[in-house]
């Protein structure tokens, strides 16, 4: 068993090796497809990621009437505070809102110094847990204190984070689309190499039928040359995508502005990293499969 | 034993590559098959090596059925043969070694057994000092006597034949044939499709005749 093992490992080796241009070719092909699909889904990602971190902060600022009694805030205060999605709630005076612009915006500090008043209404920040947040509970109590009198206006973040939400799975969709198309590019062009591979050894295919080949003995080699040519190509689209990770922050990255947190790539993790592998061995495998059985009647 | 019974075989109608052939060649035999280009020589080959299916008849090696073996199957009784064709049929990117390991690589014998039987097999041929030569580089001789070898490096109970001698010169031809006469005192049975009159007639103990696919006449001097 171990002799044929070595026996077709060293075959598939020299197989390779004998048409390496053709298999250079598919292995650079595969590599193009997964690296498309690594960086949509790096992509994706980081906007996941950013949606997360934007869930889990979440916080909802409720504006009062400016000059609301002290009983009539209490009483709001202690209305916001009863539902269990809440996590805390924080008043906020004018004078502690005219602090934070001042420390959130330096540069406009001549403004703020030509006010002859305070233009920042009194605020209760109420924080929501990471497990509710952007739930329909959390939104349908907002919206009811929208209406409640006492509350001019409400601020709640979460738009920005079904925004977020929603361009991760844009960017997940565009990768498997179009990684899906390259893919299938690959898939082919494995399937015509190796149907090329079959036809250039046809006299040696009849050399191993003639001397008792079985139609596994015979096929095996072409299916490990597929698996190598897509694991090749898929570990070589691994490395390029860990190399366009680095580099992309460093020639892109300033000039993209505001938008460079946006579009940060993020390492893929191990479980994408082996699938990505196991993608690249399956398209591989499939491609020299399908191949074989088609043009190699034995 | 190879028993062929009324064996018909048609490519093309209206005519018959081989015709009611019936024939019976014992264990250890000898044996030409001779007739003119186009008389079948060929055909009944490849019919008894299962690479064709007869349009009708039957054929028993060793008692069994060749024609009702599964496709899927073939190879139980392509390991029990071996075969040579005019144009040697090489691997010329495989080394000498590699094309006569190559049987036995398909049945997993060892990497040390193949190594002593190759070189055994190699040895008996004359040919074990280019094991390791490309089959590029050998004369025409050579080449066949690499095929020769790869036949029957497996030990086969039947050697095929087909014109092994037709691309060499009469000297090269005589050591051939002198090569497949000593196989065959080993104990295989021999097939040889040749038009070669000479050769025939200084080594065939038995001879077929052929003429448009019919058996035409037999011959038996062993």
């Amino acid at each position: 068993m171990i002799e044929k093992v070595k026996f077709f490992l060293r075959l598939t080796g020299n197989n390779l090796w004998q048409f390496r241009t053709r298999n250079l070719f598919s292995v650079t092909i595969i590599c193009l497809s997964f690296l498309t699909v690594g960086i949509f889904m790096s992509l994706s990602n980081n906007l996941r990621d950013t949606a997360r971190e934007l869930s889990s902060n979440m916080s909802v600022a409720f504006y009062l009437e400016p000059g609301l009694s002290p009983a009539a805030s209490d009483a709001i205060r202690q209305e916001i505070s009863k539902p269990a999605f809440v996590e805390s709630v924080k008043s906020v005076t004018p004078a502690e809102a005219l602090e934070r612009f001042r420390t959130s915006f330096p540069e406009l500090a001549d403004i703020v110094a030509g006010l002859k008043g305070n233009p920042f209404p009194p605020s209760l920040e109420l924080r929501v847990n990471a497990k509710a947040s952007a739930s329909k509970e959390v939104v349908a109590f907002v919206e009811g204190m929208k209406k409640r009198p006492g509350v001019t206006d409400v601020l709640f973040n979460q738009d920005w984070v079904e925004k977020m939400q929603g361009f991760s799975r844009l960017a997940g969709a565009i990768g498997a689309f179009l990684g899906g198309i390259l893919i299938l590019t690959s898939f082919f062009i494995i399937s015509n190499v190796v149907k090329l591979n079959v036809f250039a050894r046809k006299n040696e295919i009849e050399i191993l039928r003639m001397v008792g080949g079985t139609n596994l003995f015979i096929r095996i080699p072409f299916w490990l040359e597929g698996i190598t040519l897509g694991l090749l190509g898929s570990l070589l689209s691994l490395g390029l995508l860990f190399i366009v990770i680095r580099l992309f922050p460093v020639y892109l990255g300033a000039s993209l502005g505001a938008l460079q947190e946006l579009l940060r790539f993020r390492y893929p993790d191990l479980t994408q990293a082996i699938a990505l592998l196991c993608g690249g061995a399956a398209t591989g495998f499939i491609g020299s499969a399908t191949s074989v059985s088609k043009f190699l009647k034995v | 034993m190879i028993e062929l019974f009324h064996i018909w075989k048609q490519y093309q109608k209206p005519y018959w590559a081989l015709s009611d052939v019936t024939l019976q060649i014992d264990d250890g035999d000898f044996y030409f098959i001779t007739g003119p280009s186009g008389s079948g020589k060929t055909t009944l080959l490849r019919t008894i090596f299962r690479e064709i299916l007869p349009t009708e008849g039957q054929i028993l090696i060793n008692g069994i059925n060749i024609l009702k073996i599964h496709d899927n199957r073939i190879y139980t009784l392509r390991r029990t043969m071996g075969i040579v064709f005019q144009d040697f049929r090489l691997m010329f990117h495989r080394t000498v070694f590699d094309n006569v390991a190559v049987p036995l690589q398909v049945v997993g014998v060892g990497r040390k057994e193949i190594r002593r039987r190759v070189f055994n097999t190699l040895q008996k041929v004359n040919l074990h000092q280019k094991m390791w030569e490309l089959p590029a580089h050998l004369s025409y001789g050579e080449q066949q006597r690499v095929a020769i070898a790869r036949a029957v490096v497996n030990n086969p109970e039947i050697i095929l034949a087909d014109e092994p001698t037709g691309n060499l010169d009469p000297e090269l031809a005589f050591e051939i044939v002198t090569l497949f006469k000593e196989f065959n005192k080993q104990g295989a049975t021999v097939i040889i499709g040749s038009h070669d009159r000479e050769l025939i007639r200084h080594f065939g103990d038995n001879i077929l005749f052929l003429q448009k696919g019919k058996i035409v006449g037999k011959e038996a001097h062993g």
